[in-house]
């Protein structure tokens, strides 16, 4: 097959043996350029992983963090219940349909806000506290009123407990995701990228030291044919001398006239 | 006691007073609630009540009960033995009942205009009104928008529309807070309450008055103790105490100026059933001022029973009937919610 085309399809995966690589013409330029990108490639690869493992470590500790928290929070949401139990105890049963009814809008309200770790944006929630009316200051003013205000703490304990909780989840869902992505690009990088960059730059060495060598070889070649033209014409010559010996001065290589002469080509023939 | 009374009074009321003496057998009694404590699950429960008066109330509940629905089907339950009283009663002891229900009625008209002013479906508030304060113009209480068309349109035809009359002016009900208006109307209630009962002759008035006015003393104590550190003034405050009591006049005065929870108890320290209480409450850690309140209240309620020929034995029933209903309550709540160690904070009627 003619060598052009030989280069040119390098990228031949289906073939065993045959490695994967870039479909470059091999040249030195080429080669220089591959050689640099070979270096970002490996660089890139050592600031990934790192992130990578910047990032396990967050999610490992968040981990912890949140069997805490939901350890915590059971005890919690528990006594603020019972509180509700008590309450109903004291001031009757409607009592928790009355305040439903009496609220206008939420005090408690979510912020999300985002926290920047290695380059991720996670999301942070925190609760604000908006000051309701104070209508509800009064309820269960003639029975029950201490147990309603105890409740309510204990049901704001519980609330903010739940909102870390909840915090705390989706840091770790999307530490995930993020984590996930960036090992495979990792991997992408270490068990693809680099090797056929790596294939490509010695397959072009191979090729230009080939391609050396055949000049080399054809330069050679050339050599010898023209010492053996030489070495021809020289026993042509004496020949004729021989043949001629009052034509000793007569040579026609006497009497060259330069602007007619052309040199001989060394390489090309 | 006029001999008078006491002839014709099992005429007109005696079968009835049988029939209350007979539910108030039923209540449950301290062994009954040392069975229902050691219930590890609802469905225990419901079979131990079914040995009770309760029978088979619980009977067609779909299988998970709730705590609800327990108080809920209990509630009817004693719903249905007033009724029962009510239809079969003539007067006076037919309005004395009456009288009975306006304490829920004035509960479900302050929850009807909070629900209606923040505009909550209608439907759903009824379902949560007390079925023993029902009332006609109910459905036509969530049409109103304001307060002031409400007083004028509705409530004034209503039993309790005497009580606005003479106690709030028509402004005030826009202004005031909701939780006033309740006091306010409760106060009222009371007071004419106390008043009715002392045309029906000395066996009601004596036990009454008693009862009424340990509410009255309860509830001043209360608003005193829950009003510090809200917005609640202390004139505003003073016109919330009924004229009623143990604590009236002089302890009123007093309580109207404290600022703080000693002084309160200073104020009906001299008062020896109050200063008890009080006492109780400082000697046990568990237990709070609510609930020594509903412990003396059983026991003034049991007392009533030991009377006769006056109408006492009825509020009292229905009163020790509520007490067993949130007792029975409070044993689900601690049996669903696995807090066992506090199930015995229950108060124990026989």
């Amino acid at each position: 097959r003619d060598r052009y085309q030989r280069r040119v399809r390098g990228c031949n995966r289906g073939a065993m043996g045959s490695k994967d690589r870039l479909p470059i013409f091999p040249t030195r330029m080429g080669l220089a350029a591959l050689k640099q990108k070979l270096v970002a490639a490996t660089k890139g690869h050592n600031l990934l992983k790192k992130k990578a493992d910047a990032l396990t470590l967050r999610f490992r500790a968040i981990l912890v963090k949140i069997k805490e928290r939901k350890e915590q929070m059971n005890p919690f949401m528990k006594e603020a219940n019972f509180s509700l139990a008590s309450t109903k105890f004291v001031a009757g049963e409607n009592v928790s349909h009355l305040i439903i009814e009496s609220v206008e809008k939420a005090s408690y309200k979510l912020k999300i806000g985002y926290e920047n770790v290695v380059g991720v944006h996670l999301p942070v929630f925190e609760t604000m506290k908006e000051n309701q009316s104070s209508k509800l200051d009064l309820a269960g003013l003639s029975k029950g009123g201490q147990k309603i205000n105890k409740s309510k703490e204990l049901y704001i304990k519980a609330l903010e407990s739940l909102v870390e909780l909840a915090s705390l989840q989706t840091t770790f869902i999307t530490l995930d995701e993020v984590i996930k992505i960036t090992n495979r690009r990792v991997n992408a990088i270490e068990y693809v990228v680099m090797p056929r960059l790596q294939n490509t730059i010695q397959y072009i060495v191979t090729e230009l030291d080939e391609a050396e060598r055949e000049e080399f070889f054809r330069l050679k070649k050339v050599q010898a044919k023209k010492k053996k033209d030489a070495v021809a014409k020289e026993i042509q010559r004496a020949r004729w001398l021989e043949e001629n010996p009052e034509d000793y001065d007569n040579e026609d290589t006497g009497g060259r006239d330069l602007t007619k002469m052309e040199d001989e080509d060394v390489i090309f023939d | 006691m006029s001999a008078g009374s006491m002839l014709y009074f099992n005429v007109n009321d005696g079968f009835l007073e049988g029939i209350v003496r007979g539910f108030k057998l039923g209540i449950l009694t301290s062994a009954d609630y040392s069975n229902l404590v050691q219930c590890e699950s609802l469905d225990d429960l419901k079979l131990h009540l079914q040995t009770t008066d309760y029978g088979d109330f619980l009977e067609n509940e779909p299988s998970p009960l709730h705590t609800t629905t327990i108080a809920e089907k209990c509630t009817g339950k004693m719903v249905e033995q007033f009724n029962y009283l009510r239809a079969h009663s003539v007067q006076p002891l037919s309005t004395f009942l009456d009288y009975i229900t306006y304490g829920y009625m004035i509960d479900n008209v302050v929850l009807l205009i909070t629900g209606t002013l923040h505009e909550r479906d209608p439907e759903e508030l009824k379902e949560k009104c007390h079925p023993l304060g029902k009332f006609d113009a109910m459905g036509s209480i969530t049409v109103e928008q304001t307060t002031a068309d409400l007083y004028n349109n509705v409530l004034v035809d209503t039993p309790l529309g005497p009580y606005i009359q003479g106690a709030l002016a028509v402004q005030d009900l826009d202004e005031k807070h909701i939780e006033e208006i309740r006091n306010t109307l409760y106060k009222a209630y009371l007071e004419d309450f106390d008043r009715y009962c002392r045309t029906l002759g000395d066996a009601t008035y004596e036990v009454m008055h008693q009862l009424l006015g340990f509410e009255a003393d309860r509830r001043s104590i209360n608003i005193t103790l829950n009003s510090f550190g809200t917005e609640l003034e202390k004139e505003d405050r003073a016109k919330l105490y009924p004229r009623l009591g143990l604590l009236y006049p002089t302890g009123i005065r007093t309580l109207a100026e404290a600022e703080d929870p000693d002084s309160v108890q200073a104020a009906v320290a001299h008062i020896p059933t109050f200063k008890e209480l009080f006492s109780q409450v400082g000697y046990d850690e568990d237990k709070s001022l609510e609930d020594a309140f509903f412990e003396h209240e059983v026991k003034l309620n049991k007392l009533a029973f030991e009377t006769q020929f006056g109408y006492g034995c009825f509020y009292s029933y229905f009163k020790l009937k509520e007490q067993e209903i949130r007792n029975i309550v409070w044993i689900a709540e601690c049996i669903v919610q696995d807090q066992k160690s506090k199930i015995n904070q229950y108060i124990n009627i026989y």
